[in-house]
């Protein structure tokens, strides 16, 4: 593949991920929401599985991921932890890199509803879990606060037991995207660019647009 | 045992761990009646005749409540900066900062702590015990 055609299509996904985060992640915190695992179940498994699957490309989540975490971590608009948040999205990023890294990207091999189902659950309690943990560990040591290791143990049940929301609608989402990638969706060539970086740049906009208006 | 057995049992591994996790923090939950400094036990209202009531300003806009570093102090903890702070949360969830941290935050009466220079993840709520610890 095209390495342009390839970073057009990690910057427009990523900055929609990191958008959605940013926007519908705060609100959703705002109501009381469990903001953290129905963002990293629903759009972040949704956004990184399709340009997966539509893309065949090893190494694009992982970059999906940075540009998604710069997005939040430059969002100062929105109440909320953007250090925590802009970490744990770069985190599941680099995890749903590793996890597919050894899945193969041909369809036909994923049609079993029960291998859709499974690898829903483990991508996304992974991507959860191990987020969680590298922002407790992170974010202090960003901060030069300093990180105790017992402030971890402590709260790991609780991050395991956190990780079932997100492992029960991965099973569900991981078969909805595997099901739309049925649908023949092609972008001529002419318009791929444009779009990528129409997207991206609206994307962008509204995240950092909205620091010069605060 | 085929690669698809494998991921199946893998899976349900998972939400065993997930499920075996939230029955052991059900079981462990906290009551927030009264809060525990360095061993001792105080009511909100209690802390707030304690400590100096402040304002301080956060990126979540001005929170009001009790000073800690006043509430420390008044707590008879002597030398403050010679402690390392644990700050314990009903959730399970716990930070442990120093004296410099602390003494720039408020704990508020629902109960939770701010610290106007911290990121959220030190801002623990429903405070039930600090812990006083020697560095």
């Amino acid at each position: 593949m095209n390495k342009f055609r390839l970073l057009a299509g990690i910057l427009a996904f990523g900055s929609l991920w990191g958008t959605t985060e940013s926007y519908i992640g705060s609100a959703l915190d705002n109501a009381g929401l469990p903001s953290g695992s129905i963002m990293t179940c629903f759009f972040a498994m949704s956004f990184l599985l399709f340009s997966r699957l539509y893309f065949k490309q090893a190494g694009m989540q992982l970059g999906m991921g940075v540009v998604a975490g710069s997005l939040k971590l430059f969002n100062p608009f929105v109440a909320g932890c953007h250090l925590c948040s802009g970490i744990a999205i770069m985190v599941e990023g680099a995890v749903f890199e590793a996890i597919w890294f050894f899945i193969s990207r041909d369809l036909k091999e994923l049609k079993s509803i029960n291998i859709q189902v499974s690898l829903g659950i483990i991508s996304a309690y992974f991507m959860f879990i191990v987020g969680n943990i590298v922002t407790q560990i992170l974010t202090p040591v960003v901060q030069g606060i300093g990180f105790y290791l017992n402030d971890l143990i402590v709260f790991l049940p609780r991050i395991l037991a956190r990780g079932i929301l997100p492992a029960l609608i991965g099973a569900v989402i991981v078969p909805i995207i595997i099901l739309s990638l049925k649908i023949d969706i092609k972008l001529k060539d002419k318009l791929y660019y444009p779009t990528a970086l129409g997207i991206s740049l609206i994307c962008w906009f509204i995240v950092i647009g909205n620091w010069f208006l605060a | 045992m085929g690669k698809e057995k494998i991921i199946s049992i893998f899976a349900i591994l998972l939400l065993l761990v997930g499920t075996s996790s939230a029955v052991y923090v059900e079981v462990n939950k906290i009551s927030t009646a009264s809060i525990k400094i360095n061993g001792q036990e105080y009511s909100i209202e209690e802390l707030f005749n304690l400590g100096e009531i402040i304002t301080i300003d956060t990126d979540e806009g001005e929170k009001i409540g009790v000073s800690i570093e006043s509430m420390i102090i008044k707590s008879n903890i002597g030398c403050p900066p010679c402690f390392i702070y644990i700050i314990k949360g009903a959730d399970g969830f716990q930070q442990t900062v120093e004296w410099e941290i602390m003494k720039t935050g408020i704990l508020t009466d629902y109960p939770r702590v701010y610290f106007p220079d911290t990121a959220h993840k030190f801002w623990v709520k429903g405070v039930y015990e600090i812990e006083v610890k020697q560095q």
